[in-house]
């Protein structure tokens, strides 16, 4: 059993099964693309439909009101694909028009580097770098753990980084340009170029977006509208390439100034708890202790959450829609940079080695006392 | 094959002047014409004689009436118009001068 579809032929209706409707479609499809600049266009297609349904006629009687698709397909052969312009010069034979320039679709997409997450062991970067540089991705991996070996792991940093800036393929059209065609150099400066400007018209949509949102935020004052402004900005339906290779470059940058400000806020709180004061400097005294801290952390969320809430639009703009896994990532990204910063500070700053060590030794050292106990 | 392939172009090309003589017999409707060239070397589709046809029309060479037929809808009937005629027969001085010349250069086994 097969579903009919009824169809308007310039003003007839007509019953064809599904398959001869798409391929009636199709034909009619193709007619309009190559009329596409045609002054007569729709006389034209009327007229064609007009001969489609006068053939038609000839296949239904009283007892057979359906067109079947092989009946269609014939009716389609008879009729012949629809010419751009049939007969003009003798020159106009098949395929010789191409020149004269009718728009042919571009069938080479520029390659672009992408992250190919199908048959990838861990994000899909070397994936992607096989697909772009057209190698094998074994490879790939063997160049990547040899770097891993011979950088003593500071290769597997750059993993993560290239992890972040890497857009991931998740449209059919972005699997395409990530196996795209070879290009030749002049290819390279052009698309170089374009990038540049695509870049340019991104950030100055960026730009006007934020602009036109803190206008929004500005009339409406309220916390529930500031959420709308984070929440609200989809930032992954129309960004292009470079823009989501910036946000991808973005993610870690705020991941390491959130991290940073939070080892400052912590380093301050332990401050401010074990001396009453931050460092040098010493609280009022009609201040209690206890309202600097509330004080500290909602300063801190204050700076925190327009800072998370970018960081969020971030992933989507670099992922499209999956960000869990890069939010997770950025998770693991950010203890490391929070780690460092504390070993550093710990290290550089003597303020705060004299206040870890003022530190009692069971709360710097949780585990040497639950193994004493 | 071969021969059909050689003239492949030189057909499409004279389709134009071919139109123009069948209208110019008598009006035509479009499944006439296709009738009228389906036993010649010119056996074309109605892909491409509607371009064709709109193409000249833009060039006033021929114009239409609707003419209601017995069974189905009104349809087309072709004719020329006087511009038409008038190019019809350079078109036709010019295809005997062809002849000529290739009658007149080497001979024909």
């Amino acid at each position: 059993m097969n579903r009919v579809i009824t169809v308007n032929l310039n003003g007839n209706a007509y019953q064809l099964d599904e398959q001869g409707f798409e391929s009636l479609r199709a034909y009619l499809d193709s007619a309009g693309a190559r009329l596409a600049s045609n002054p007569d266009k729709s006389e034209i297609l009327s007229d064609i439909e007009q001969a489609i349904a006068d053939k038609c006629r000839r296949y239904l009687n009283p007892h057979k009101s359906v067109v079947a698709a092989a009946e269609l397909d014939r009716i389609l052969a008879e009729m012949g694909p629809v010419e751009s312009e049939a007969g003009g010069t003798a020159a106009d034979s098949e395929g010789q028009r191409k020149p004269a320039g009718d728009p042919q679709p571009r069938t080479d997409a520029p390659r672009r580097l992408y992250q190919v997450r199908e048959g990838a062991m861990i994000s899909g970067v070397c994936n992607g770098l096989a697909a772009y540089f057209n190698v094998d991705v074994t490879i790939v991996r063997i160049i990547f753990v040899a770097l891993t070996i011979l950088t003593g792991s500071l290769w597997i940093l750059a993993y993560i980084l290239m992890m972040f800036i890497i857009p991931d393929a998740t449209t059919s059209e972005e699997h395409a340009a990530a196996h795209g065609q070879p290009f030749n150099a002049q290819q390279l400066v052009d698309r170089a170029k374009e990038r540049y400007a695509e870049f340019r018209q991104q950030s100055a949509r960026w730009h006007e977006r934020w602009r036109r949102k803190r206008q929004l935020r500005r009339e409406r004052r309220a916390a529930a509208a500031e959420r709308a402004f984070w929440r609200g900005e989809r930032a992954h339906e129309d960004v292009g390439y470079a823009t989501r290779v910036l946000a991808g470059f973005m993610v870690p940058v705020f991941s390491l100034i959130g991290a940073a400000l939070f080892v400052v806020v912590i380093i301050a709180m332990v401050s401010l708890f074990r001396t009453g004061g931050i460092f040098d400097w010493a609280l009022p005294h009609e201040v209690p202790v206890w309202a600097a801290i509330v004080i500290l952390a909602i300063v801190y969320q204050a700076v925190h959450a327009p800072l998370r809430a970018a960081s969020r639009a971030s992933y989507e703009a670099s992922t499209g829609q999956r960000h869990g896994w890069l939010a997770a990532a950025d998770g693991v990204l950010w203890l490391g940079f929070a780690a460092l910063f504390f070993w550093l500070a710990y290290l550089f700053i003597p303020e705060v080695r004299s206040l870890f060590e003022s530190v009692p030794f069971e709360w710097r050292h949780p585990l040497a006392t639950w193994y004493a106990l | 094959m071969a021969t059909d392939e050689k003239f492949s172009s030189i057909r499409k090309g004279l389709l134009e002047f071919l139109l123009l003589r069948i209208i110019s017999a008598d009006k035509v409707y479009v499944a006439e014409m296709l009738e009228r060239l389906s036993a010649t070397q010119f056996a074309t589709q109605e892909g491409t004689l509607y371009p064709l046809l709109s193409k000249l029309r833009r060039e006033e060479l021929l114009d239409y009436d609707w003419r209601e037929s017995d069974a189905g809808p009104p349809r087309k009937y072709y004719k020329l118009t006087t511009k038409g005629r008038t190019q019809l027969a350079e078109l036709n001085r010019y295809w005997k001068r062809i002849n000529t010349t290739i009658e007149e250069l080497g001979h024909s086994e």
